[in-house]
């Protein structure tokens, strides 16, 4: 396999073939919570790139030059990750206040969202120590390709995301059987996603 | 009502019923839905999450005169953190259940409804209601997947396997395998939600059906 390919591979399947949302369930929460209007899911989805990116690169360096080095990756990653993710957040947020105060407002209220995030979590864990996701590609990641994880995993988050937010404003609208008002629609509609989102599987033999 | 008792055995049941973690507040919902396909993997992750929900609130609820206001979520989650990693330890040693449960284990950190409790309820509350309290949602959350995979294995496969033994043998051959696929967690728990309302709407026929008391 060449280099290109499979790269493109590893963004395609981290994007589409196991999308963290509707394949993976991974970050529901914040998925149903704020899909309602398409420019807060906007706003979101920006937040979310920018910090499971950063986030997954700190941690890969963290791993691989301190916490694999010292023999204590075993049990201290959970906790350790978690930290690197809550402080990069608060960072972050600081930064971009003093920097940039209308980008602030876009990303502000959503960034201390993201620490609770399970798909960043996820997504620095897999990248670090990949093995859950059944890929064909070698494991150990390097740092390249982690990155490109991470990549594909959040504009993959980031696409569901808006998608789902653009299908439930006309959601509102629709005539719906009563008890199915308000989240139980919005659980079908994400399963119909879902069926969607599986025809990408086999793609590529992934 | 029917939690009308009076102190602890009051933060028991309204975890389970009133303020059920999964169907009213809605937060946690991905492992449970990842992990409902079986009823084994359930009782694990149901196990592995009332002990990290029970642990967490005691030690916090201990701890809270000493923690500073400023930095109580980080504190929070290292206690979290903690109690996951000795689960995560734990489920290593059964190779077969831990691939299953895969990622998920380490998530139990970043599950929302342990932050939610530790935050909400045990950095205010003493130590034996917390106690229950981390209890009933637990078991809350523990109940709603069991309820999910029961419906999912049983429909989707056609029987129920618990520890290499068959429950229950439909014995038909043609079953709704999407309810054990991706679609058919969303599509369960629509269902789920679709029904409570149905039933609250029945209880109080004036009402506007989920009304999500806190």
């Amino acid at each position: 396999m060449n280099e290109a390919w499979r790269y493109f591979l590893l963004f395609f399947g981290a994007a589409f073939v196991y999308n963290f949302l509707l394949i993976r369930f991974i970050g529901l929460c914040p998925f149903f919570g704020i899909s309602n209007r398409l420019e807060t899911s906007l706003g979101m989805s920006i937040s979310v790139i920018f910090v499971m990116v950063m986030a997954s690169s700190v941690c890969w360096v963290l791993r691989s030059y301190v916490l694999s080095p010292l023999g204590v990756e075993e049990f201290l990653y959970i906790p350790a990750y978690i930290l690197v993710i809550a402080s990069l957040v608060q960072f972050v947020e600081m930064v971009i206040k003093k920097t940039s105060p209308p980008l602030y407002k876009a990303m502000g209220i959503y960034l201390p969202l993201i620490t609770t995030n399970c798909a960043v979590l996820a997504a620095v864990i897999e990248s670090t120590r990949p093995g859950f996701m059944k890929l064909n590609i070698e494991y150990g990641y390097t740092f390249l390709e982690a990155l490109i994880f991470t990549i594909g995993v959040s504009v993959g988050f980031a696409i569901v995301l808006v998608l789902f937010a653009a299908m439930r404003e006309r959601l509102d609208m629709a005539p719906i059987p009563k008890f199915f008002r308000g989240a139980p629609i919005a659980f079908i509609a994400a399963a119909l996603y879902s069926l969607a989102f599986m025809g990408f599987q086999g793609m590529f033999g992934l | 009502m029917r939690d009308r008792g009076k102190g602890a055995g009051r933060e028991l049941t309204k975890g389970i019923v009133r303020t059920n973690p999964l169907l009213v507040l809605m937060v946690g919902l991905c492992s449970a839905l990842a992990i409902s396909t079986r009823v084994e993997s359930c009782i694990f992750m149901g196990a592995a999450v009332i002990f990290v929900t029970v642990c967490s609130n005691v030690i916090i609820s201990l701890i809270r005169g000493f923690i500073p206001d400023q930095i109580r979520i980080p504190i929070f989650i290292v206690v979290i953190a903690s109690f996951v990693t000795i689960v995560d330890l734990t489920l290593k040693t059964q190779p077969a259940i831990y691939e299953r449960l895969g990622v998920w284990i380490p998530l139990i950190v970043v599950n929302c409804l342990i932050l939610a409790r530790a935050e909400g309820f045990a950095s205010g509350s003493g130590v034996y209601r917390s106690f229950m309290d981390g209890l009933g949602i637990g078991l809350g959350y523990t109940v709603v997947i069991l309820i999910m995979s029961v419906f999912r294995e049983l429909f989707g496969t056609g029987k129920i396997v618990l520890f290499n033994t068959t429950l229950i043998d439909l014995k038909v051959d043609a079953m709704p395998k999407i309810l054990i696929m991706f679609p058919g967690a969303f599509i369960t728990f629509a269902l789920l939600l679709a029904c409570l309302q149905w039933y609250q709407d029945r209880r109080k026929p004036k009402g506007k059906g989920a009304a999500g008391n806190e």
